[in-house]
């Protein structure tokens, strides 16, 4: 009886919610005071899939919702990113017929690294794919062991991991649990030798904090790996991306499908990676699978065509405080070989709350702008001097540098001088402050 | 003029960009014409305290931390008297803790750490991230920064900062935050902390010249930048401080 109460009052609350343009924890919220444990009672479909980790968690769940309803399944998903409990639970509900049977072949849910715990403590996941572990938002997220310690106890022992071999900390998990799958990335044309990058949480074994020994790294410190101290080490692959090729845009899955890919960085290549081997665990075909990700383009506005003045411009979301975001969209400008500005703007650290913290700036890999091609590197915003002292520990020349703090006074003098190409670099939180100022493109 | 600093486990206790410190400190010497070598200690070398004019750790995870615990008493004694021969020790973030008599775990296991302090800590499952303004008992301007701890630590008499306006202190909010004896200087503040407090380094400046008998010049070199970002930093938070 509680619980068809909860499910009428979630359903009732979430209609009038969405007339009046509220979120989706609310509803959740009530639900959960009238009937607790009303995610244990309802009757939820065969496959239950999460995806939790630090960077593309997002573009992850999107890519396995299109390839799940291409081979024809009812997916149900948070697209609202409404990850914590209450969020998911308003999802469940929703889609609940009274007698509490929830619609559907496949429930999948996008879960928030420090929230697993909460959402999965009156059901589980099915599988449960974890795809990186980096440091990100430490002002909220503590340090990546801390995230480690508080997906644990998420983790039932009948879910199915599937895990990140190239991934240290995220292969911890597999420690004393049965049921797991791998997938990485064999040694190929994208791996190097050295390690590349300001910090390296991979130097250190996740287990024992013995000497670590990469035989190649992917990026950052995802690669191949063994402890020289206690043996932990990368494990062999289920699902293996066995050539990558970013030049000419191909990614081969076993050996035996290629995809040609949309958008050509590493990050992607693992997105790809992690979506493909849940779609085959929950039964999906390589040939539909690869349809999908072929040439797949993701809509969420991380990359924005603009122009101003003579000037054509590229925005590149980042997230603040997240140095492996920053450190990707650096990668991008210094592959393209146009001369070129990159502006960064630092100027609310986050749109959610404040801080004033910005030791991340010092872990991103910043040296990756000393090439001839940029030209100039414009650091604006409230946070501009601590970019520049920022750039002072960086191979970058003094006079290639330009500091400002209104956003306003870098848009004029773009409009004014030159028409070389524009990167810019920034956060969520900024980026409107700049693009109300350009010429967006459609 | 030669400077030698030493640098406790660079790779693992950098946990919030920590290895600025040791970079800013290193360029402002380096802009008042000393030459400064850095060393990293690690779990693999024989480190060599003798001749050690500075001993940097910043901050690592709670695993890093025992890990580091459990590897110091091989060279606690050439670190100690290091220390007793003036050599200055700065350590922050959870590097703090290792200075005193112990660390306790969330777990309860007792962690037994240098005794160079007469302090001990308590590592609890809650994290405190804040943000934080200090004041200091030893320079004139408020500290700012940020700290990211899951402990408290008690029994410290003498602290770094006498109070917090904002973040939480040694084992109280808005309580004394830090330590300081002598030569001694240990702050729970994370990440870049000299590169975000100009008058800290200027001070460590200056008592590392006095140890070595050398005067500073009239003039010292400016870095408008890291004024600027500190004043920034400080008018921001200070704005959230409230009435
Ligand atoms: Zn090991």
């Amino acid at each position: 009886m509680r619980m068809m109460l909860a499910i009428i009052v979630c359903k009732a609350l979430r209609f009038v919610g969405k007339i009046v343009g509220k979120g989706s924890s609310l509803p959740g919220k009530y639900a959960l005071k009238l009937c607790p444990d009303v995610l244990r009672r309802v009757r939820l479909p065969e496959h239950i899939v999460a995806v939790t980790g630090s960077n593309g968690k997002t573009s992850t769940v999107e890519m396995i919702a299109a390839i799940l309803r291409a081979a024809g399944k009812n997916v149900v998903y948070n697209a609202e990113g409404s990850n914590q409990i209450e969020g998911v639970t308003t999802l469940i509900l929703t889609n609940c017929s009274l007698s509490g049977k929830m619609r559907g072949d496949v429930l999948l849910l996008e879960s928030d690294e420090r929230y697993a715990r909460h959402s999965f403590r009156y059901f589980h996941p099915t599988h449960f794919v974890i795809t990186n572990l980096y440091r990100d938002q430490l002002t909220r997220n503590g340090h990546p062991e801390w995230v480690y310690d508080a997906i644990l106890p998420a983790i039932h022992p009948d879910t199915t991991l599937v895990l990140n071999a190239d991934d240290p900390l995220v292969s911890c998990f597999a420690i004393d649990h049965e049921k797991v799958k791998w997938f990485g990335l064999d040694q190929c044309a994208v791996s190097t030798c050295e390690h590349h990058g300001v910090y390296d949480d991979g130097a250190r074994c996740p287990v024992c904090k013995g000497k670590m020994d990469y035989s190649c790294y992917h990026y950052n410190h995802i690669g191949h790996y063994r402890c020289t101290k206690c043996g932990f080490h990368r494990q062999k692959t289920d699902f293996t991306a066995t050539e990558v090729d970013l030049e000419k845009g191909t990614l081969t899955i076993d050996g035996e499908t290629t995809i040609e890919l949309a958008f050509r960085s590493i990050y992607n290549v693992y997105n790809i990676l992690a979506a493909w081997s849940v779609c085959s665990l929950c039964g999906v075909e390589r040939e539909t699978m690869a349809a999908v990700i072929n040439n797949y383009i993701l809509k969420n506005g991380r990359m924005v065509r603009f122009r101003v003045g003579a000037h054509k411009g590229v925005l590149l979301t980042s997230k603040h405080e997240n140095s492996v975001a920053y450190d990707t969209n650096l990668r991008y400008i210094r592959e393209t070989k146009a001369p070129c500005t990159v502006l960064v703007i630092v100027d609310a650290i986050s749109r959610k709350y404040f801080t004033g913290e910005t030791s991340w700036l010092w872990d991103i890999d910043f040296n990756q702008l000393s090439c001839d091609h940029v030209e100039k590197v414009m650091l604006y915003g409230k946070y501009c001097n601590d970019l520049a002292v920022r750039f002072q520990y960086t191979n970058l020349p003094p006079e290639k540098i330009l500091v400002g703090e209104e956003i306003s006074e870098a848009v004029s003098r773009l409009q004014e001088q030159g028409h070389e190409d524009v990167y810019v670099v920034t956060c969520f939180s900024d980026r409107d402050k700049l693009l109300r100022m350009v010429e967006v493109e459609g | 003029m030669e400077l030698k600093i030493l640098h406790l486990y660079p790779e693992l206790m950098s946990l919030y960009g920590e290895y600025a410190n040791v970079a800013v400190l290193r360029r402002h010497l380096e802009d008042l014409g000393v030459s400064v070598t850095v060393t990293g200690v690690t779990f693999e070398n024989e480190p060599d305290f003798s001749g050690a004019d500075m001993i940097y750790m910043g901050a690592g995870t709670e695993r890093s931390q025992k890990a580091v615990l459990a590897d110091m008493p091989r060279y606690a004694d050439g670190l100690k008297a290091a220390v007793e021969d003036g050599a200055l020790l700065l350590f922050t973030g959870n590097a703090m803790e290792v200075i005193g008599k112990s660390v306790t775990d969330a777990a309860g296991k007792v962690h037994p750490a240098l005794g160079l302090a007469d302090f001990s800590t308590v590592e609890t499952d809650r994290r405190t991230p804040h943000d934080v303004i200090a004041v200091s008992t030893l320079w004139e301007e408020r500290a700012v920064g940020f700290m990211n701890k899951c402990s408290r630590t008690s029994g410290v008499t003498s602290p770094l900062f006498s109070s917090l306006p904002m973040g939480f202190g040694n084992d109280v909010e808005g309580g004394g935050e830090g330590y300081v004896s002598g030569n001694v200087f240990a702050t729970h503040i994370t990440g870049p902390v000299l590169v975000k407090n100009p008058a800290f380094t200027a001070l460590l400046i200056r008592r590392l010249f006095a140890r070595r008998g050398w005067e500073l010049p009239a003039e010292l070199p400016a870095y408008p930048y890291e004024a600027a970002a500190y004043a920034v930093t400080l008018k921001e938070l200070t704005a959230r401080l409230g009435g």
